[in-house]
């Protein structure tokens, strides 16, 4: 099943279908039956507003289980596209990885995404297979999944009730597939925008392996972005800070932004 | 001072007696051995160097003490059929959810990769993925799946055997929590593998957390199995020594009494019980049957002739002294072992020398108290009749034929030196199992068909960054072929075999790049994927400053191991010289091998120690070096006999057997005081060396027998123990009793009379009368 790897969602918990206008609530919670409301919030959370396209510019910390940090600069810039979503990631520091670049090219319906990887020393275009959505996002405690959004239909959903405080809805998501490495995920939502701001995702054991945190949400024009985020690995013992240092949003970025051509050429 | 101190006991002997009691009664809870605990840091001292290495690595790369699963199938075929590979993929599942398993290494896990041909619009591509995706997407058969791991360097031998008949799922555990739920996990993993196995599969167990599980198990099974029988023969020996059922439940409850004070001490003391930490209990038996016979004996002999007030006083007078001499000469040679650097060894020789003196104190005071109380006239026992006219004829024999007993005792001294030669030092843990043990099946298993159950590492620590660099990869890689070279050795994985193996995959040569930006980005792309992330993040640290060399090893001694570990760390000191990077040799090999050695090594020199210690106490106690020397024969004899004797029989010194030198002459010398205390009494009041001689043979030497025999029949039931350290204390403990018996009521008197001018009747007169003018 394809994914969206559209980084620029970072609405931690799903993915919005394409052409989805900005967000605004379509109608209330609906009473009583704590699935119907889990799955109502859910589509809410999917369907919040992120733009037509985006660059953003990034700093990613990851932090060891000794505490060492390693700081990596990217920018990414995506689109959504009916055709499939595509994004470019380049990473611009440390120098000796400074111009590896992804290109990704989503293809719904199709088993595969395209995913192209230009390593600089090498000087030439890679292609490479696709990873699982679970999987680590390039070596981070993320997941692409994390980043790019679950699908909806592959989680049931139930909500569980507001979190301390009240300015918040906690939601559990558990996954269909039962050979998934993380099957549930516990989530806070803002009930004013409607982003995931905390996560406790459990492993098969049941136990909380990893704990998302977004301490900073800030809107962008009209789009609320997390401009910084935290993922923890409770037993690895490490974690990933990924800090937006600049958004914008609804470019207009053209085709000829995602190509083999321009996956080299933004090097040379 | 000996008639001072019985008058204080008589006095108070009521209130004394009710102390010890009550003190036993409170002590009782803390003297549960049903848990035993091997945890390391038992036995390392936390600021010992070696286990400050292991924390290093450990906390780079997670802990190396593994579960080894064999998976066996009848066949290549039926392992390499569909069926066959989800097994060990539903297995692998199975296990990832037990706890405190941290991660799961297998065929299901393992990574390949694989270059992806060019196309017009690039230049082929790389895919970075698990083995098995080849068989969910149905890319390809499960035959060509396992032909692909057989023939892959890094998986061959390590997670599937070369012939394709077995595979091995190792599972790595979060260390900090392991040992507190060991069993309930073993067992957990050992439920699943029950119930996943298909007809004709087998699961084979191994790797150190279950040699480790499989040692408390055994131990605790032993103490649970051989316990009742131990005390039963025990109780058996007493009734037919003494003839009294009341003297037999009495001794009993004194014996229990000095066990459960000598355990609640020790937990007290904040140690833990261990390995060898239960063998508390036969020691404190032994020593406690020892001096309460004793005290039986000496209390009936002088009840008969006289009032039990008397009786007590004669008793404890004239006991207090050899007994605290030979508790204390005992306590200072356990004592002696608190100088070692082994956490668990010093908490035995602490414990032990705390518990012979409790044992001491509890004895002389309410084994006398109580025989007083039951005031039980009886006629001497049989066996007073039956051994002491034989002890009599031994003590003459000994007294009038000299030279033909020592030249016996030389003759078999020589045999037992020959045999000293022929005895090695050598710790095989699985060897300590009989052959047809799952422990040794697996091991033959996993040794001859995978990479082996032990392993060690090579720790590689620089700057930030320093791994990367070219030169520092191609230390490695000439270190990985080094190691490679080592006899026993099986598998040698690192870093470079991941950098090597991308650059085929992207390059098409089979070498290390010499670019060190190609390098970086080479691990940066094998870093992308989860499967590679994870692989990286068990071999290198995050800022490549720290990096780790795998060594897998069949079992084996541990000496031979730590040969090859001083080998390895030899050449990883000269292949890094001029480097940034330091090589430093750790893991589970190192930290097992290094325990054993220093165990061997210091249960050798603390032996000495002891010995010097408790010959110097002896000088002190006899005042007299002549005696102190004339101690030291029939004390090492046994030893030595015993040592031969394992040395003619193949029985190994090793980290079980090495402790029956200890025990044996705690033991061993606690006859010898009494036999030489007797006869300079003896002696000083008029007797002839061979009057005194065939009295102290008589009586001292009736107390010995009746000691070896209760000890000797008590513990040669451990003989009969699956469990070779076991059998070998039990049975080799036995012999050295006798032995040593057999040395004091033979060698003992037949060195006196063969040297008259050093130990006869007149230099013990002419000792005293120097002594008494020294005073005047």
């Amino acid at each position: 099943m394809p994914r969206l790897l559209t980084i620029f969602l970072l609405s931690f918990f799903l993915k919005a279908e394409p052409g989805t206008p900005p967000f605004q609530v379509r109608q209330a919670m609906p009473a009583g039956n704590p699935a119907a409301q889990g799955e109502w919030l859910a589509r809410h959370v999917d369907d919040r507003a992120t733009g037509r396209d985006a660059r953003l510019v990034f700093t990613m910390r990851l932090y060891d289980r000794q505490d060492r940090v390693r700081e990596r600069a990217l920018t990414v810039i995506s689109r959504r596209r009916d055709a499939g979503d595509q994004s470019l990631t380049r990473f611009t520091a440390p120098p000796d990885i400074a111009g590896t670049g992804f290109l990704v090219w989503e293809h719904p319906g199709a088993a595969d995404d395209e995913r192209f990887l230009f390593l600089p020393s090498l000087g030439r275009v890679r292609r490479i297979a696709g990873s699982e959505a679970q999987e680590s996002f390039v070596g981070s405690d993320f997941t692409y999944e994390d980043i790019g959004g679950r699908e909806f239909e592959d989680y049931a959903y139930k909500l569980i009730g507001d979190a301390p405080g009240g300015a918040a809805w906690q939601l559990e998501s558990t996954a269909r597939d039962p050979k998934a490495r993380f099957p549930r995920v516990v989530s806070t939502v803002r009930k004013d925008n409607f982003v995931v701001v905390h996560a406790e995702i459990f492993n098969r054991r049941g136990e909380v392996q990893k704990i998302y945190d977004a301490p900073r949400v800030e809107q962008t024009g009209k789009y609320w972005t997390v401009m910084a985020m935290t993922m923890t690995d409770l037993g690895q013992k490490t974690r990933t800070e990924l800090v937006v240092e600049k958004a914008e949003y609804d470019l207009g970025l053209g085709d000829a932004l995602f190509t083999r051509r321009e996956l080299e050429k933004v090097i040379r | 001072v000996t008639r001072r101190f019985a008058d204080v006991v008589w006095r108070y002997r009521r209130i004394l007696t009710s102390l010890i009691v009550l003190g036993a009664i409170l002590l009782a809870p803390r003297a549960n051995i049903t848990r035993i605990d091997n945890d390391l840091t038992a036995w390392f001292s936390v600021e010992d160097p070696i286990y400050k290495d292991y924390e290093r690595f450990r906390d780079e790369f997670g802990g190396t003490r593994t579960l080894i699963v064999a998976v066996e199938a009848p066949s290549k075929a039926a392992l390499l059929s569909r069926d066959g590979l989800q097994l060990i993929d539903d297995l692998t599942a199975a296990i990832e959810k037990v706890q405190t398993v941290q991660r799961v290494s297998s065929l299901a896990t393992a990574t390949v990769i694989d270059a992806l041909p060019a196309t017009a619009d690039d230049d082929g591509g790389l895919d970075v993925r698990r083995l098995f995706d080849d068989l969910a997407d149905g890319a390809a058969t499960p035959e060509a799946v396992g032909a692909r791991a057989i023939g892959d360097p890094l998986l061959s031998g390590d997670l599937i055997s070369a012939d394709g008949t077995v595979a091995a799922i190792v599972v790595f555990f979060d260390e900090a929590k392991i040992d507190d739920v060991r069993a309930a996990v073993l067992e957990e993993i050992e439920g699943l593998l029950a119930r996943a196995m298909p007809p004709g599969f087998t699961a084979h167990v191994n790797g150190s957390v279950e040699i480790t599980e499989a040692y408390n198990r055994v131990t605790l099974n032993n103490q649970r199995i051989f316990t009742p029988p131990i005390l039963l023969v025990t109780l058996l020996a007493i009734v037919f020594m003494f003839r009294s059922w009341r003297k037999t439940a009495l001794t009993l409850v004194a014996v229990l009494i000095s066990v459960l004070w000598t355990l609640g001490l020790y937990s007290l003391m904040g140690f833990d019980y261990n390995v060898l930490s239960s063998m508390l209990v036969p020691l404190i038996v032994v020593l406690a049957i020892a001096d309460d016979v004793h005290i039986l004996q000496h209390f009936d002999h002088a009840r008969r002739e006289g009032t039990k007030e008397s009786a007590f006083k004669h008793t404890v007078s004239h006991l207090v002294a050899p007994l605290l001499g030979a508790s204390g000469t005992t306590a200072l040679g356990m004592l002696s072992l608190t100088t070692t650097n082994i956490e668990a060894v010093r908490h035995f020789g602490l414990g032990a020398a705390v518990g012979v003196m409790v044992d001491f104190m509890i004895s002389i005071i309410i084994v006398p108290t109580w025989l007083a109380w039951l005031d039980e006239v009886s006629p001497a026992p049989p066996q007073t009749t039956w051994f002491e006219g034989p002890m009599r004829r031994i003590g003459r024999f000994s007294a009038s034929r000299p030279a033909r007993v020592l030249a016996v005792a030389t003759v078999v001294t020589i045999a037992a030196g020959w045999g000293l030669t022929r005895l090695h030092v050598d710790t095989n843990h699985i060897n300590f199992f009989a052959k047809d043990h799952p422990l040794s099946t697996s091991a033959e298993v996993i040794d001859t068909r995978l990479a082996g159950i032990y392993n060690f590492q090579v720790l590689l620590e620089g700057p930030p960054e320093s791994i990367k660099e070219p030169d520092t990869m191609r230390r490695m890689a000439a270190l990985s072929g080094e190691l490679e070279r080592l006899p026993f050795v099986k598998k040698v994985t690192s870093v470079v075999d991941y950098v090597t193996r991308v650059n085929r995959e992207l390059n098409g040569v089979d070498t290390l790049p010499d670019d060190r930006r190609v390098i970086a980005q080479e691990l940066f792309v094998f870093g992308l994927a989860d499967q590679g992330r994870a692989e990286l993040e068990r071999v290198v640290a995050s800022d490549y400053s720290t990096a780790q060399i795998s060594v897998k090893l069949a079992s084996m001694s541990s000496d031979l191991v730590f040969e090859q570990i001083q080998v390895a760390e030899q050449r990883a000191r000269e292949i890094f010289a001029g480097s940034p990077v330091t090589p430093t040799v750790t893991g589970s090999g190192r930290l097992f091998s290094t325990l054993d050695h220093y165990l061997v090594t210091s249960q050798i020199s603390s032996f000495a120690t002891a010995f010097l210690t408790v010959f110097g106490v002896i000088f002190v106690i006899f005042r007299s070096w002549r005696f102190g020397l004339l101690a030291i024969i029939p004390n090492l004899f046994p030893v030595l006999a015993v040592f031969g004797v394992m040395g003619w029989w193949g029985i190994s010194l090793n980290v079980a057997t090495i402790m029956l030198a200890s025990v044996a002459l705690g033991v061993v010398d606690d006859d010898t005081i009494h036999f030489i205390s007797r006869y300079r009494r003896d002696t000083a009041a008029g007797m002839s060396a061979e009057a005194a001689i065939e009295e102290a043979t008589a009586h001292e030497g009736r107390a010995s027998l009746t000691t070896a025999l209760i000890n000797s029949a008590a513990f040669s039931v451990l003989a009969l123990s699956e469990y070779r350290p076991t059998a070998w204390f039990g049975g080799l403990l036995g012999l050295t009793m006798l032995v040593a018996f057999l040395a004091e009521i033979f060698i003992l008197p037949a060195t006196i009379m063969l040297l008259p001018r050093l130990f006869g009747a007149d230099a013990v007169h002419a000792a005293r009368r120097r002594r008494g003018a020294a005073r005047a």
